[in-house]
């Protein structure tokens, strides 16, 4: 176990490296910060003088090699255009992003995986018909129109919840501040995190169904039913436990996804999180967040997927980590 | 892979929706119950830093005006008036002289004097903090002429006629704090000796002013200031509609007829400073280098059908580029009036009768409706024969190649902050001289050596109105040699809530002045 762990987190480091230069090649290709950081009147002369101030001037391994040096010191540089340093500008954005996928993936989870077992166990149902069909919306509809049209019911419409922002925050610790201890905080969180989670309720709700279908049909299921045991025992403890491992494989997975949709869902909700931050850094050629950023969702993401393989073995006993 | 099909959908069920979240006039029940002296604000593009001289975008000066204090403000109507400089004169060609306000305090309590103002300009001279540089490069000195330090002479290496008209937008900071702390927290938590304090900045979310005790001058009638960003054209039409803010800055043209029929809310409008215009080169053995060509390109654009077409109707046709409060500003320069079958006729003159290709470059994320702007361009030039190729790239993209004079053509916009045509003439049409600085966003190339002679003219004269007569000549010779085709001036579209009672007169330079504004309770 202590091998394999070793083993991912060896893979993990070479992936954030390619990462981290593959998002500092880009910006060799896309934009000159130069010409916004010296000011619309500066002559040719003060445009050096800039470039060389930021060591824009030196040749492209140059600059990345003191990227990465820095980085490992903490130093992710300072922004562009705000001109105060990335690490925390992205920091106080993450949390943001954060609690709205998280609270997405929740709610994905939690419906996704009920009404996948629902429709899977009782297939004629009025629900389960509505659920299905209901599915095909989930995956198909972008989630800009999900999120405008939620806002024109919900916010204009009907007035009962907020179109936009975060509500009331409460600190908690560093860079984190919770809209999740709030009122306020859960009724600017609603709409933003249902339009989010929205997709991936619709793709795990057909995962389960059909991975549930397929259960049922397993010798140790019909056992389970005729020693008589109640349907909830044998859905909820039998038949899930079983259909959860590609389940909770694809929650790891769209955990990293659900992070870049919030890019999207942020932007229509101004919902200020780090997603909101990269649209306009990219806008604006701040390299310095954007590349931030980029590394550290790569890091974010293959700590995700370790901690999924790790979890398989307690889902499956049968899945031995050599 | 799904956050990619999103784009394409986006524009028109986008516009769909937004238009109906305005057409219904709910009552705004979601509304925080607001106070006479409380008041909320909407923006397209937040601020991004509270570093005075960090940037010289509108959407950053916006805020920080209501912070920090600069020698000489503008006041609603865009005149100059006293701010941290009770006086000034121009005492020779390269000296100007400022009696400074005294008992003025900084919002940490520290005493502004001479040596603040010393201060800011040399900052504005360094390269990791400013978006200055240029005109901080033109002062070479400041200093006290008295012995209680309360008059001073600023010296520029050369004479700068708009020196005075570009003070507006340099904020004075505070040399003791400025120093004492890193350059992230001067960004993030300003100091100024303006009429509000930033209390609060949750970024992307919120930013809050609340009216500062110590301010010199008359205390502001509204006391609390939220300043909401909201990047999405249709949240940001819902967050009015729903009265989450009193007043909304930034109504993209496509809405603002929506906003007129929502019985709760009123557009108000004004004329903005930005010109939209074609520039192109005059290169010899290029088409465009003959003015029958450039003059042919313009009588061919239908500006009336782009205006009515494609911005609704928000904007006002142009004749030059500079606007009226602009200093060389000539309101006898009239606009050519479409006539293709004239086009057509100047191009035969030119031995073009069967027209020529050309690439008209221009950003698709900088202007209002740019992209649509410039595919119509070329679809009206087709008309005349004239091939156009359309290029419309990210601004990101567009300003680098303009720089390095890599176009033949393209869309650009401008206004100068300073309120000076002379400016904008030696950045956009002069001669390129990078070394002198001159022609820097001449993409194209342009030159006309009997213009430039006017423009150093121009320059060596001291009298502001015999220089403003100049510069109007100037830019008589510019319309006359077809240097550039205008196109219209935006306009500045904002949305009040009735509700909120809130007198609010929009300004030429489109910052938000929350001291200037009232709760009429």
């Amino acid at each position: 176990m202590i091998n394999y762990i070793g083993r991912r987190l060896w893979q993990g480091l070479i992936v954030l490296l390619i990462v981290s230069f593959i998002s500092f090649a880009i910006f060799e290709f896309i934009g000159d910060p130069v010409i916004t950081m010296a000011g619309r009147y500066a002559t040719a002369a003060q445009r050096a003088a800039v470039a060389h101030a930021m060591g824009l001037d030196q040749p492209f391994y140059v600059q990345y090699w003191h990227y990465l040096w820095n980085v490992l010191h903490g130093n992710f540089g300072m922004s562009y255009i705000a001109r105060v340093p990335v690490l925390g500008l992205i920091l106080e954005r993450l949390p943001a992003t954060l609690e709205l996928t998280f609270v997405a993936e929740i709610f994905a989870v939690f419906f996704g995986v009920t009404l996948g077992l629902l429709v899977a166990a009782y297939p004629r149902s009025i629900i389960s018909r509505i659920s299905m069909t209901g599915s095909l919306f989930g995956v198909s509809l972008p989630t800009f129109i999900a999120g405008v049209l939620l806002i024109f019911v919900f916010a204009v419409q009907l007035p009962w919840l907020p179109p936009s922002g975060r509500g009331d925050v409460v600190h908690v610790i560093g860079y984190w501040d919770t809209g999740l201890l709030t009122v306020s905080g859960w009724k600017h969180l609603i709409l933003p995190a249902v339009t989010l989670g929205l997709f991936q309720l619709a793709l795990l709700m057909r995962l389960t169904q059909s991975g549930t279908v397929e259960a049922l049909q397993a010798d140790y299921v019909r056992t389970a039913w005729a020693k008589g045991l109640s349907p909830v025992k044998v859905l909820f403890k039998h038949t899930l436990r079983n259909v959860l491992i590609p389940v909770v494989t694809m929650v790891g997975l769209q955990f990293g996804q659900l992070v870049g949709f919030s890019i999207v869902t942020e932007t229509i909700f101004q919902w200020p999180g780090a997603g909101n931050l990269l649209l306009q850094s990219i806008y604006n050629s701040d390299f310095p967040v954007v590349a931030a950023y980029i590394t550290l969702i790569a890091l974010l993401i293959v700590i995700l997927n370790l901690i999924v393989d790790i979890s398989y073995g307690f889902l499956n006993p049968r899945i031995r980590h050599g | 892979m799904r956050g990619m099909r999103t784009k394409p959908v986006r524009t028109g069920a986008l516009c769909l929706g937004a238009a109906a979240l305005l057409a219904v006039g709910v009552g705004s029940t979601t509304a925080m119950a607001q106070q006479a002296d409380t008041l909320s604000v909407g923006v397209a593009v937040g601020p991004q830093t509270m570093n005075p001289q960090g940037a010289d975008t509108d959407s950053n000066m916006s805020i920080m005006t209501n912070v920090f204090d600069s020698l000489v403000r503008r006041d609603n109507s865009g005149d100059l008036q006293p701010d941290l400089a009770t006086s000034w004169k121009r005492i020779d060609a390269n000296t100007w002289r400022f009696h400074l306000r005294k008992g003025v305090k900084y919002q940490n309590g520290n005493d502004f004097d001479w040596k603040d103002v010393k201060f800011t300009f040399e900052r504005m001279k360094n390269p990791q903090v400013s978006e200055f540089l240029n005109f901080g490069a033109l002062v070479t000195s400041v200093k006290p002429v008295d012995d209680d330090k309360w008059t001073i002479d600023i010296t520029t290496k050369e004479p700068v006629p708009y020196f005075v008209q570009n003070l507006p937008q340099i904020f004075i900071m505070d040399k003791e704090s400025t120093k004492s702390r890193s350059q992230g927290e001067v960004g993030l938590h300003p100091i100024g000796t303006g009429p509000y304090k930033m209390t609060k900045w949750v970024k992307g979310s919120s930013l809050s002013l609340d009216a500062y005790d110590g301010y010199w001058g008359k205390a502001p009638s509204i006391k609390h200031v939220k300043v909401l960003p909201i990047t999405e054209d249709s949240t940001r039409m819902a967050a009015i509609s729903t009265g989450q803010v009193d007043l909304l800055q930034g109504i993209p043209v496509k809405l603002a007829q929506a906003i007129e029929k929502n019985p709760n809310v009123t557009l108000v409008s004004r004329p903005g400073r930005r010109s939209i215009f074609l520039q192109l080169g005059n290169k010899e053995g290029t088409p465009t280098a003959d003015v029958r060509v450039r003059k042919a390109i313009y009588l061919a654009i239908d500006e009336d059908a782009i205006i009515k077409n494609i911005l609704h109707g928000h904007a006002k046709p142009a004749s030059q580029i500079p606007d009226p409060p602009t200093i060389g500003y000539d309101k006898d320069i009239k606009r050519l009036s479409y006539n293709l079958e004239k086009a057509k006729k100047l191009l035969k003159e030119a031995g073009y009768a069967d027209g020529f290709e050309i690439t008209l470059t221009g950003p698709n994320d900088r202007y209002v409706e740019d992209k649509q702007i410039e595919a119509t361009i070329a679809t009206q030039l087709s008309r005349a024969g004239i091939k156009v190729r359309v290029d419309s790239i990210p601004k990101a993209v567009f300003f680098p190649k303009v720089a390095e004079h890599k176009v033949d053509f393209y869309l650009i916009g401008w206004f100068d902050g300073a309120y000076d045509f002379g400016r904008t003439y030696a950045k956009l049409l002069h001669c390129v001289d990078d070394k002198a600085g001159y022609g820097g966003t001449n993409g194209a190339s342009f030159c006309n050596k009997d213009m430039d002679k006017q423009f150093a003219k121009a320059n060596s004269i001291v009298d502001p109105d015999e220089r403003a007569k100049a510069l109007q000549k100037l830019n008589v010779m510019a319309a006359k040699q077809v240097a550039f085709i205008p196109l219209h001036y935006q306009e500045d579209d904002y949305a009040v809530s009735k509700k909120s009672k809130l007198d609010f007169t929009p300004r030429a330079d489109t910052w938000l002045v929350f001291s200037q504004m009232s709760t009429g309770q």
